[in-house]
This record gives structure tokens, sequence and C-alpha cells, in this order.
């Protein structure tokens, strides 16, 4: 038996700048020997017992993509559901269609319900008014009398349902009708008023045989995207211990073709002072924890303001269309003390801001922070970037942050922000890539899974077209280069999570980690990046093919 | 699907306002008052609480039991589940009372007690430290926020108010007036707790005269409010009724009654306001129809006049 398995390439991408384009991989031991030709790498051939492996001889080997910044937890609840979101959804066990209008909408609830066994609740994913127009209970009633039916909405915080799952909810009726979030007329429960439905809805989603079947599901989206590690940006949000339970029980089987490195989250709670320490002492345990597949290292998660989905984000002036205000996540007061702590005790914080105040609020802090205690390579993140300025970009460069950005925002809600949110100056400057790249400062794209589709050639492809949904271009001179597109899914994404000795990119030493294209994206070009064919991955050596999957 | 009367729900009072108000320290005077109530407060942080420890009769990680009946709950993950637990206790708890985050529309946290099985809402207090709260609502991050929770507030609170000079005071309460419109302010100095404000469950319309005398004698100094029971034995007419709490002056702090209306066949309503909260509900069916017309009202000191009230009522 072969000691070291030599990979061989039409093309293989290094994203190493000595050495950018090479022919060949050795490994050995699940790490790369060496990359160069089979010309070049005579001395370790001769010496080594080897096999030459030329499954991708007509393939291009590129460094295995990262994610990172997703939520397993949070993809564990909704994939069992059934997705009827007006983009399609391409996932591994079913290519779901685009569901258009009202019409579609009740036509596909119509074929759910008849697939379904009876009685066994229908959980429907993706409703939104701006495609689907409004529905209410008697809508869902039509479809259904007896199964339970939840019509969740696209952005997560409400619901609609039919008169069967008020029973099997067991509603107050009384207490429905008062609470002001409640419309039960309508059967919807929105923001405080899901918390109402979820009282009974929790115990069904959170059940563990149905959050195992949603994780394993999650594992066969990030293998089918092409990634060979992910970050899990918040670990903790349904209860810390027992989703660490459920991810070893499921990532680490043998035939996970990818690790998860995991960031505990820290939202500062008030009026406590003492907390700080305990927040940092918690903080530094973990790592200790570590399996081989799921990794604490010495990131952590901080939020500013809410979601951008959720239309929660905290904008300077001049604010919303609409006037309403965002909300923060951590009283900014908190969030100072907090970082703080986090930052003496040489922490790497990643923080999650979407609006402008938010990348301020967290932005301010850094810069103070800085002042204080000077600090090298922080590595301190922005997430997501949703709405920001060039100048907040210019003083990110200055304080030496680095940016985590959802740049398919642009994909999917920029034409929408522009009409109903924000305007059109600031949502076609969404997720502003090209000042990144022209100030220097290191970026990686995420998908935020199940916030958008965990696929890398897909974020890369936003960046680098910043085409919407429609085919309209929005804020051109915002796009990223091909290259840093693809560095933001492979080097700088490793970067951000700290990991770049290890993997993003194909030399000796590190991970042997490939995801293997069909075709070379440098000779496609940006426009045709998303349509790339992935042939799978190649996890510490091991072949991973999607086709087997 | 379940129902409950009025009767049966327990009312919830949210306090709010922004880091540094003074929530807490409210919330401590509240559990160490002698009401004589069974309060449920529900904390964010059990931290932050500081009660006697010989107060405590039980403390069992979730929940601090005290000896006056009292309990004290932390909120933890989930606001639905605290109520939950406090709602499930035997005997019930008389009020609930939830500590909002310092970044919370104060008007989410109420939607729980206006919406959650088994409770209502009385009101939204929000808290103002008189010192800074002027120089917060312009902060470029907490700002919008801080003035956008005062607008919700059915009363605001300025605490501290032993910290600012005389002059500062009625600076500092002009300017919460301007910023919640409609709003009774109140101001607290430390240690004076004026509990029959905050606590609805401490109006008993049963009893023919307020539970007990609301001038000075409930153990906290400067407790000086007026009170009257205005005694409504015919029936009255609904939209007056509706006129007189949406109309009367911020002074009126707080008002509950039960009243019978002209063309309604069915029995008996409860009025409530509350600052600038008011309602009108059907009575439970256990108020029988033999219960006299009875207004119970609470107000500023000598803003209250017996004849000018019955005449806004009774036309």
């Amino acid at each position: 038996m072969a000691d070291m398995t030599v990979f061989v390439a039409r093309t293989v991408r290094t994203m190493e700048p000595s050495l950018p384009v090479a022919e060949a991989i050795a490994v050995r031991d699940g790490r790369i020997v060496e990359v160069g030709t089979l010309d070049t790498m005579r001395p370790w051939l001769e010496s080594q017992r080897h096999e030459i492996d030329d499954t991708f001889k007509e393939h291009c080997i590129m460094p295995g993509f990262v994610d990172p910044h997703l939520h397993p937890s949070m993809a564990a609840i909704l994939l069992p559901m059934h997705f009827t979101t007006a983009v399609g959804w391409d996932l591994p066990w079913e290519d779901i269609g685009p569901v258009r209008d009202g019409e579609q909408f009740l036509a596909r609830m119509v074929s759910l319900d008849t697939t379904l066994a009876p009685g066994e609740p229908l959980f429907a994913f993706g409703h939104h008014p701006i495609w689907h127009g409004p529905i209410d209970r008697s809508d869902l009633n039509q479809i259904s009398t007896t199964r339970p039916i939840v019509a969740w909405h696209r952005g997560y915080h409400s619901i609609t349902v039919n008169d069967a799952c008020l029973r099997w909810m067991d509603t107050d009726t009384a207490a429905a009708v008062r609470h002001p979030q409640v419309d039960l007329d309508a059967g919807k429960f929105f923001e405080t008023g899901l918390s109402v439905a979820l009282r009974h809805l929790r115990g069904y989603l959170l059940e563990t045989e149905r959050f195992l079947a949603g994780l394993d599901r999650m594992r066969r989206v990030i293998h089918h995207g092409g990634h060979t590690t992910i970050g899990d940006a918040a670990l903790g949000f349904y209860g810390f211990e027992q989703e660490w339970e459920h991810l070893q029980t499921v990532m680490e089987q043998l035939d996970t073709p990818f690790r998860v490195q995991l960031m505990p989250f820290v939202m500062g709670p008030e009026g406590d002072e003492r907390s700080d320490d305990e927040f940092v002492e918690r903080v530094l345990a973990y790592p200790s924890r570590s399996t081989h597949r799921l990794r604490f290292s010495d990131h952590v998660k901080m939020f500013a303001d809410g979601g951008f989905f959720a239309e929660l984000l905290m904008l300077k002036p001049p604010g919303h269309l609409d006037g309403r205000h965002g909300e923060w996540m951590t009283p900014p007061e908190r969030f100072e003390a907090v970082a703080r702590a986090l930052w003496n005790a040489r922490r790497r914080i990643h923080v999650h801001c979407s609006g402008d105040l938010g990348v301020e609020l967290a932005l301010s802090t850094l810069e103070k922070l800085q002042w204080e205690r000077p600090r090298f390579d922080h590595r301190f993140t922005f997430e997501h970037f949703g709405i920001s300025s060039s100048q907040q970009v210019d003083r990110m460069a200055a304080v030496g942050a680095v940016a985590s950005v959802n740049a398919y925002y642009v994909y999917e809600l920029a034409e929408a922000f522009a009409a109903r949110a924000v305007g059109y100056e600031r949502a076609s400057q969404t997720s502003r890539l090209g000042s990144l790249e022209r100030a220097g400062v290191r970026f990686a794209v995420h998908s935020d899974f199940p916030m958008a589709p965990a696929k890398p050639l897909n974020n890369a492809w936003v960046a680098a077209n910043r085409l919407t949904e429609s085919g309209a271009v929005m804020g051109a001179t915002e796009r990223a280069s091909l290259d840093a597109a693809i560095k933001a899914i492979t080097t700088n994404a490793a970067y951000v999570l700290g990991l770049e000795e290890e993997i993003g990119s194909l030399r000796w030493g590190k991970r042997a980690d490939f995801t293997v294209l069909e075709a070379d994206p440098y000779e496609v070009g940006a426009a045709a990046l998303r349509d790339i064919p992935i042939w799978g991955t190649v996890f510490e050596g091991h072949k991973f093919p999607i086709s087997s999957d | 699907m379940g129902t409950d009367t009025p009767k049966d729900l327990v009312p919830v009072t949210v306090i709010a306002g922004y880091l540094g108000a003074g929530k807490t320290t409210l919330i401590n005077e509240l559990l160490a008052h002698d009401h004589g109530l069974r309060l449920a407060v529900l904390v964010n942080d059990f931290g932050a609480v500081n009660i006697d420890a010989a107060l405590i009769a039980d403390h069992d990680g979730q929940t601090i039991s005290l000896q006056n009946g009292c309990v004290c709950c932390s909120i933890a993950d989930e606001l639905g589940d605290a109520l939950d637990r406090v709602l499930a206790l035997e005997p019930a708890p008389d009020q609930i009372v939830i500590e909002a985050s310092g970044v919370a529309d104060p008007a989410n946290v109420a939607a729980y007690g206006q919406g959650w099985p088994g409770c209502r809402l009385d009101a939204i207090v929000v808290l103002a430290d008189a010192e800074t709260v002027q120089a917060k609502s312009r902060d470029q991050f907490v700002g919008e926020l801080v003035v956008s929770q005062l607008r919700r507030a059915d009363i605001v609170m300025a605490t501290k108010c032993d910290l600012v000079t005389g002059a500062g005071l009625v600076a500092v309460v002009g300017w919460l007036a301007e910023t919640a419109p409609g709003a009774p302010i109140l101001t607290h100095r430390a240690g004076q707790l004026q509990s029959e404000l905050l606590l609805e469950a401490d109006q008993d319309i049963n009893a023919t005269s307020p539970k007990r005398s609301l001038n000075g004698s409930t153990g906290t100094a400067e407790s000086n409010f007026d009170s009257v029971v205005i005694e409504v034995h015919d029936a009255v007419e609904r939209d007056r009724v509706e006129a007189a709490l949406q109309g009367w002056p911020e002074s009126v702090l707080r008002v509950k009654g039960i009243l019978r209306f002209h063309g309604t066949a069915d029995g008996l309503h409860i009025v409530q306001r509350v600052g600038r909260r008011w309602s009108v509900e059907r009575a439970a069916d256990s108020f029988n129809s033999e219960h006299r017309g009875k207004l119970v009202v609470i107000g500023l000191p000598g803003t209250l006049h017996h004849r000018d009230l019955i005449a806004s009522l009774l036309g």
C-alpha cells in the first residue's frame, strides 16, 4: 500500500501567490506534501511509496471552499420543513423551483398536502407577501381542515396557521384575541406573538430525532456546496449543551467531509459588571472541548444591531424609509464593556452588524480599544456588513479590521430594500466589496445559511457581478474583482477564521482539502462562476464525490 | 381552545427604560416593600438583584421566594417560559412585574402582558434617570431608542431625583412631559417607593374605601396622593365614561371601577386607567348584579375634585 497519493489535475489553482498554478498535489496522512508538477516533485516521488490518482485529470482542483459564517442548528430546524420561497433552492435531495406568486404558493401547498401522511403537520418555509400576497387562515383551511399547517415567513419572524393548527397548539383564544401581535382571524402570529405559538411548536421542532435528521440534511448541503470547512457563527442559540451534543453526534461521523469552526457567542446581559470576567473565563475554557472536526479557538461572536432579512438593522440618518427603528441586540454600553474584556483577553472578536449604525458601534469600539491597548493582527471581523459607507471602510483599514460579508443580500434583497426599506442609493451599495478591496481590507463572503443558499461559488458570483434576482446590476463599483471573489471563499475565508496556516490555499504542510470543479473559475470568468459544476471534494486526502451522496 | 375571563387574569406591569435608568433599584425596593401583595417579579439578571438574605425563604436557582410571599424569577432565555412558571404558582401571584431589557421596545414586552395566556397588561412604566436622560437622548447610538421608549410609557418615572437640583428637576420633568405627551411624570427618590401607583392589585374595588390610606401610611415617606371613591348607583352612558377616561388630565394617575352602562344587557363593566392607558371590559360573571357601581381614583394632591369628576362621568 502506498504511503503517498499524488493527485494530478488539468489545473491546480493553489491560491498561493508564490506558485499560483500547478498540475499535481502529493498527499500523505491527510496533509499536502508538495504542490507542483510530476517533474518538480521527483525528489518526493523517488523517496516515497506512492500512487498516482488521475481521477481529476480533466478537472480543476481548488483549495477546499470555506464559508466562515453559517448556522447549522438553525438549519437543522429549517431543513426538515418544505421550502416555498420566491427564489428557488437547489437542495441535495430536491431541486425546489421558485414559487413566484400567490397562485403558485397555494398550488405548492396543495401538492405538499397530498404527499404527507395523514395528520402529519405541514411546515412550509418561505412565504413572503412581496411575492405571494397576503395569506390567512381561511386560505390554509382550504388546503386542509385536519392537518396542522404552518406557513413560515421568509424573514422568520411570523407564521400563519390554519384551524387544525390552532387546535393542535391548544390555542388560548381569549389570550390570542388580546395579544397585539396575534391576528387570530388571519391565523397570524408575529414578532412577540410568535413566542405564543412557539410555546407549543418548539417542542416539536426541537425534538431530538427531527433535529438530528435536520443536521444530517445540513451535512449534505455543506458537502454539495463544495465546502471542506465551515464556521458555526453562533453556537448555542437553542441551548449550548444540547446543540454541542447533537453536533458531535452528527458531524463526528467518519464520512463527514468537512470540519466546523465553532464560535461561541456573547450577548452581554445588562446590569452585572461581574459577568465580563465570567464570559471571558467561559470562552477561554471552550477550546479544551475541541474534537477532530469540531473546533473552538480564540474567535468569539458578538452582536451589534438586528438582522438584515428581518429589517431590524440600525441606520444612521436618514434612517428607514418608513421611519421605523431597528434594534440593538446588545446595549451599546454593554457591547463596549464586553468587547473590551474579550479584547484584553486576546480574543478575536467577530461582530454581527447589519446597518451603518451597527457598523459604527463596532468600528468606534474597535478604534477605542486600539487606542487603549493596541494589538496587531487582532482579526476584529465585521460580519454581514449590509449597509456601510466608504469612509467607514477607510477607518476599518486604518485599525486593521477584516470583513466577512453577506454578498447574497444584493441578489435577493437589494431591489426590495431600494423600493421599500432604505431607498436606492444605500440599497445599491449593500454589501460593499469594491471599497473593501480598494482599501486593502481582507474580506470573506458567507452565506449565513439558512439565510442564503450555502453555495460558495454562488456567493462569489454575486460578489463579482452584483446581479439581482431580476437581472439588474446594483452598485457596479462595489463589485469584487474575480480574484478577490475567489479569495473570499478560500484564502481570505480561512484567514477570517484564523485557520490560514492550515487551510485556504494549497501548499506543503496544509490539510489536503480540495474542492474539485469541472472548470477553472479563472478561465470561465466572473459571469459563469455559479454555473461551474462541482465534482465533489477531497477532505484530508479522502475523495468525496457528490454523485455518490 | 381555552377561554378565560378578565377576572382570572393576572395584571402585568412592565418596568422599562434604558440601561442605568434605575430599573433594578426600583425592583429591589418593590420586593422588599411591605405592600402585602404576592408579587412575581421577572428580572433579566439575577446577579443584580440584591435581596436581603434574611428575607429569602427559598432559592432554587430559577426562583427566589421571599418571606413576604413575593417571588423573584429569572427570565433567562424565554419570557414566555418565565411567565408560565410564575402563573403556575400556588396561590397565583396578585401581580406580575416584568423588567424589560434596556434595549427592548417596551411595547414588545407589554405584548406578553396583553396576550400571554393568563395575563393582561396593567401598564408600561418607563424609568428615566433624571441626571442623564437628556444627554442619553442625544446619544448617537441610543438617542432614538431612549426617546421611543419614553413615548411608549403609560407612566414615566424620573429616578434618582435626589441627585439633581430643584431647578434641574423642574427642567427634566418639563422635558419628559414634552417627550412623552399624555403620560404623567412621577418622581422617585431612592428608598421612597410609591407602590400604590405602580401596582394595580393595590386597588380593591370591592372595599368601601381604598385598601389602606394612601397618605403616607404605607411606610414610605412623601407618598402623598389623593384618592377619591365615587359611588355610581345608576347606569351611565358608555360613551361618556370613555370620553372621561380619555380626557381626564395626566394628574389622574389611576382609575379602577365597576360600572353598569345604559342600553347594555350584558352586565357590569370594569373600567381602568393607568396613566394614559385606559380600558373598558365586561366584568366576569362572578361579579354579581347586586354590585354597586363605583370608581376609585388616585391622583396628584389637590387635583381630584369629586364634583368635577362626577360631572364629567354623568353630565
